[in-house]
């Protein structure tokens, strides 16, 4: 077999310590029908030509190229094998610059150390077979699941872009949570104002064709893969139809009613209702567990009141849909950490403590209260404890910062102190974190009320809050480990941010990991945090890590951005041949591989019982050819007797 | 009538289940008969080595030469059935692979023989004599085979021309082989495996398989395994995923694990270090995020309690004849 070897010298960088003479003289001695060249600078523009007209010339049966790191240069001397019209994958690097030259002072260790890596090489080479990419069409639709802030910026700037979007949502409105909140930080402008010009985008813009909005759903299933996903989704009857003008009859005439969970459950609203004042779409909706005909009672009063005919209609059945798209945006958001496991502050059980969901309706004009804050007994607070970092930095709970609390609580002291001038608030902290480069103004507000003050404490546990005649007394211990108590009228808390529940239920159905805390597992913490371990599925918000809202819809762009960018539109998707394959014949469907793979690309084929790798989504990392004990799955590129050969001529 | 061809079997460093397997054809061993000159099996027959040394080379069609080479003399009788045999097919584990006598690679000849002779509380031998090859005594010299350093397989001593996996072989696959000679049906290229398959026992399990994470291993006198289920899954080390088929996975289907005896799948090189490379792939010790070194090693330690005997159960019948190969040289 002839085998073309090159021999970059790299200025001096590699002869300085690397006889290329000599490694020459002794390979070609044992080759006798390969060849061999010296080239000064292989990849400076004369070297590159002078490589793919040798190669012409000489027609190599595989190409050996010494020189630097495969990392820099190996595509580039691909690419030049190609246009050689030899196969690309013919071409084996050696790089005897960083791990030769530069690491080995001594010339004839240096020297015999390239000799024996090129021969390693040429063994290898050998064996090294033609592979050629594939390409395979893909779907340019996309799935995003959530219409908080960061599902509705995705699904936007997808549809703007002339994608078609499915978008789901679990509950019957659209905007997410901070569209509950009064008012935002850093600017305290209105949290609906600023997202409604955004959600009407999505309902009836310019671009609104291009999205079908699934409410009231949740995806129950997805098959497929990386640009030819399967979505069922589950979509549960809403009752009312598209012909309703939200005139809000059908709420009046409704004789039932039940906790309102818009406003966690402070109020109560009727079993036909809109979900809350101002919400988008501007339909009501049925709360089937409260409605009096499911629980076997004849009523249709919300019919009979309602002036449009056909809008409210007691038989949807609801659906079943199933969408072809050929990538999904998780945008499905989080919760809080549930403040009862953090003990001694009485959350459920004394009066008056609130977390800092609860807070924000109350603070609503269209909450439970029409704005106004009130503590149990129906009057205003005359002293607030805020408590930052429930449940957050506490081996015990989240280890943590969840970066968005110590805003929103200043956020909370600046409401205070509007609505209820004179009220005398306390935060209570275990750390301050107020990063960016509009943060630290609220801090700063909050710091110059004059009704506000900070105790440090030690640790959360030591915060005993108790249930008094007038309010709460909350006993702590400071930081100094000296204890104290104040008297309160009103608690916050503001907890930490976790995964939601759905979560779990998503992550199994579309395999992707979660960290402890349930928030979803990203390809690369610092490159690609929008990207999940699952080729095709892109995270967006705070289902990845807890932020705000700026971070949010940022995340969801890079999310769709890489939709538009991998899916471009006329642009087939390419696998890389260098990925692992089963033999049929020798797999007997023991199922050893089925786990281990991180990319999830292997499926097990019930009819042949064997295993199979889905190339489109294999990285060739080879775990599952190590695992296989059958030897029935190989590493393109990375065989057995590839890596054999090269090991044999190390040791020889 | 034309002489039928010669068929012959010997036993080197082995234990006498190869040649039952052969009488356990049955009444096919009439058959063999009827095609075969059934001329040289020391354990069931009385032909003599001087016999063979006196045919000319190659005047045996087959040799079946199961056992392990341990002694000189096992070599010397390899280097002569080679020498005499048109075929030289090593048969069952041990000349295949090395079988449980190479097991004793895991240890020097001076230990074996410090325990055998010297070191045992069942001995008497005060003097410390040890086994030598040549010894004088007053009716002349006496001989012994020499106990080599370490066990070999028969492919290491002599060319072998197709192997017959299996401890033992199993008699429809030796009939499958005995049937394709007659017949004078294509051989595979020499050097291959004969009697197997070419997947792995798991391939003729009938055991439900799901894909597998393992969290613990059980000795089989620790559970009772759910007759259904793959046994590996339940924790039960199964050497089926890294053996090959062709026994019919008989152990498994009686709810006994597979202990790896047709060596392993056709391209793999080390039986063992594959089984290792696959439990380690599914080994579940939880998350080892924020653990360190030593907690992620405590955990690791606590799920592989249930496998003390790591090259006992996964070289068990291939340590000869892997990469690693063992203590003994």
């Amino acid at each position: 077999m002839k085998i073309g070897l090159y021999v970059c010298t790299c200025g001096t960088n590699i002869t300085a310590t690397v006889d290329a003479g000599k490694v020459i003289d002794e390979l070609t001695a044992q080759f006798p029908e390969s060849y061999a060249a010296q080239v000064e600078f292989i990849c400076a523009a004369e070297g590159k030509e002078f490589l793919k007209d040798h190669l012409i010339a000489n027609r190599p049966d595989r190409v050996v190229v010494a020189a630097c790191s495969p990392r820099e240069y190996e595509s580039t001397f691909m690419q030049i094998l190609a246009e050689a019209g030899i196969n690309p994958y013919y071409l084996q690097m050696v790089n005897i610059r960083e791990q030769v030259a530069w690491v080995t002072p001594d010339p004839a260790q240096a020297t015999r150390k390239a000799t024996t890596a090129i021969r390693a090489a040429m063994m290898r080479v050998r064996y090294q077979e033609p592979l050629e990419k594939i390409e395979q069409e893909a779907n340019g639709d996309v799935l995003v699941i959530g219409a908080g802030p960061a599902g509705l910026q995705s699904a936007l700037f997808l549809a703007e872009a002339g994608r078609k979007v499915v978008l789901v949502e679990k509950t019957p409105v659209i905007g997410g949570m901070p569209v509950l909140y009064e008012e935002l930080f850093p600017t305290m402008e209105c949290g609906p104002c600023l997202l409604e010009p955004f959600e009407a985008q999505v309902l009836h813009g310019d671009s609104a064709h291009n999205i079908e909005l699934l409410l009231l759903s949740e995806v129950t299933g997805v098959t497929g893969y990386y640009g030819n996903f399967t979505a069922t989704i589950k979509q549960a009857p809403r009752f009312v139809g598209t012909t309703c003008i939200g005139c809000g009859m059908c709420v009046e005439a409704c004789p039932a009613s039940a906790a309102n969970e818009f406003n966690c459950g402070m109020d109560e609203k009727k079993a036909i209702a809109m979900p809350f004042l101002g919400a988008l779409p501007n339909l009501p909706y049925i709360d089937p567990g409260s409605c009096l005909r499911s629980l076997g009672q004849d009523c249709q009063l919300c019919l009979d009141a309602c002036p449009m005919p056909g809008a409210v209609d007691l038989e949807d059945p609801g659906r079943i849909v199933e969408r072809k798209v050929g990538a999904i945006i998780l945008a499905i958001g989080s919760k809080l950490y549930d403040c009862s496991k953090v003990n001694g502050l009485g959350y459920g059980e004394i009066p008056g403590v609130y977390t800092s969901l609860e807070f924000e309706r109350l603070a609503s004009s269209n909450g439970p209260t029409a704005g106004e804050i009130k503590i149990p007994g129906g009057s205003s607070p005359a002293s607030v404890a805020i408590v930052h970092c429930v449940g957050s930095l506490d081996p015990q709970h989240q280890q943590y910062c969840s970066g968005i609390c110590c805003e929103y609580a200043f956020k909370f002291n600046r409401v205070l102190e509007h609505k209820l001038p004179g009220t005398k608030i306390h935060h209570f902290y275990k750390e301050m974190v107020t990063a960016g480069k509009s943060d630290f103004v609220m801090y700063e507000h909050a710091r110059k009320n004059p009704d506000a003050g900070f105790i440090r404490y030690r640790e959360i546990e030591e915060i005993q809050i108790s249930a008094s005649a007038s309010g709460q007394k909350i006993a702590y211990r400071r930081e100094d480990n000296t204890v104290d108590s104040i008297a309160t009228d009103m608690v916050i808390l503001c907890p930490a941010m976790v995964g939601s529940g759905d979560a779990a239920k998503l992550g199994d159905m579309m395999d992707l990991t979660r960290g402890e805390a349930g928030f979803f597992d990203e390809l690369n913490g610092r490159l690609h945090t929008a990207q999940s371990k699952v080729k095709g599925i892109y995270l967006a918000g705070t289902c990845q890590a807890p932020m705000d809202i700026a971070q949010a819809t940022s995340q969801a762009m890079a999310a769709a951005g890489y939709v538009l960018s991998g899916l471009a539109a006329g642009k087939k998707l390419v696998i890389e041949p260098i990925s692992a394959f089963v033999d049929e014949e020798r797999c007997s469907g023991c199922r050893i591989c089925g786990g281990v793979c991180p990319y999830k690309a292997i499926t097990f084929k019930d009819d042949t019982h064997t295993s199979s790798v889905n190339a489109l989504l294999c990285h060739g990392c080879g775990t599952c050819v190590a695992a296989c004990p059958a030897g029935a799955i190989q590493g393109n590129h990375f065989t057995n007797k590839q890596i054999l050969a090269e090991i044999e001529a190390i040791l020889q | 009538m034309a002489q039928k061809p010669k068929l012959a079997m010997y036993w080197a460093s082995s234990c006498g289940g190869c040649e039952i397997a052969l009488v356990n054809l049955n009444e096919k061993l009439l058959d063999v008969d009827a095609h075969f000159d059934f001329m040289f099996c020391p354990c069931l027959l009385d032909t003599k080595i001087s016999d063979i040394e006196a045919l000319p080379d190659g005047s045996l069609a087959i040799t079946l030469f199961n056992g392990a080479i341990r002694t000189s003399e096992n070599e010397e009788m390899a280097h002569l059935l080679r020498r005499k045999s048109k075929l030289l097919i090593a048969f069952g584990s041990c000349s295949s692979k090395g079988g449980i006598p190479a097991l004793s690679n895991l240890s020097s000849k001076s230990d074996h023989f410090g325990t055998i002779y010297l070191d045992n509380v069942s001995l008497d031998n005060p003097q410390g004599i040890l086994p030598q090859t040549r010894t004088t005594a007053p009716e002349g010299e006496l001989e012994l085979p020499e106990f080599y350093e370490r066990v070999r397989h028969l492919a290491e001593i002599v060319e072998v021309d197709y192997f017959i996996p299996g401890c033992p072989p199993e008699p429809h696959q030796i009939w499958n082989v005995v049937e394709a000679l007659v017949q004078g049906a294509q051989l595979p290229p020499k050097g291959s495996t004969l009697g197997g398959g070419k997947s792995t026992v798991c391939n003729e399990c009938a055991h439900r398989k799901e894909n597998k994470t393992i969290k613990k291993f059980y000795r089989t006198y620790e559970i009772v395994p759910d007759r259904e289920r793959c046994l590996l899954e339940q924790g039960i080390v199964c050497m089926g995923i890294a053996t090959r088929d062709g026994c019919g996975a008989l152990c498994p289907q009686v709810n006994m694990p597979c202990t790896g005896c047709y060596g392993p799948p056709e391209g793999v090189l080390d039986q063992g270090a594959k089984m290792l490379s696959a439990l380690g792939s599914v080994l579940d010790i939880g998350s080892s995020k924020d653990l360190s070194d030593q907690q992620i090693s405590g955990r690791i330690d606590a799920a592989i309690e249930g496998l003390p005997d790591f090259a006992g159960t996964c070289y068990k019948y291939s340590l000869a004849a892997s990469l690693l190969g063992g203590k003994s040289r």
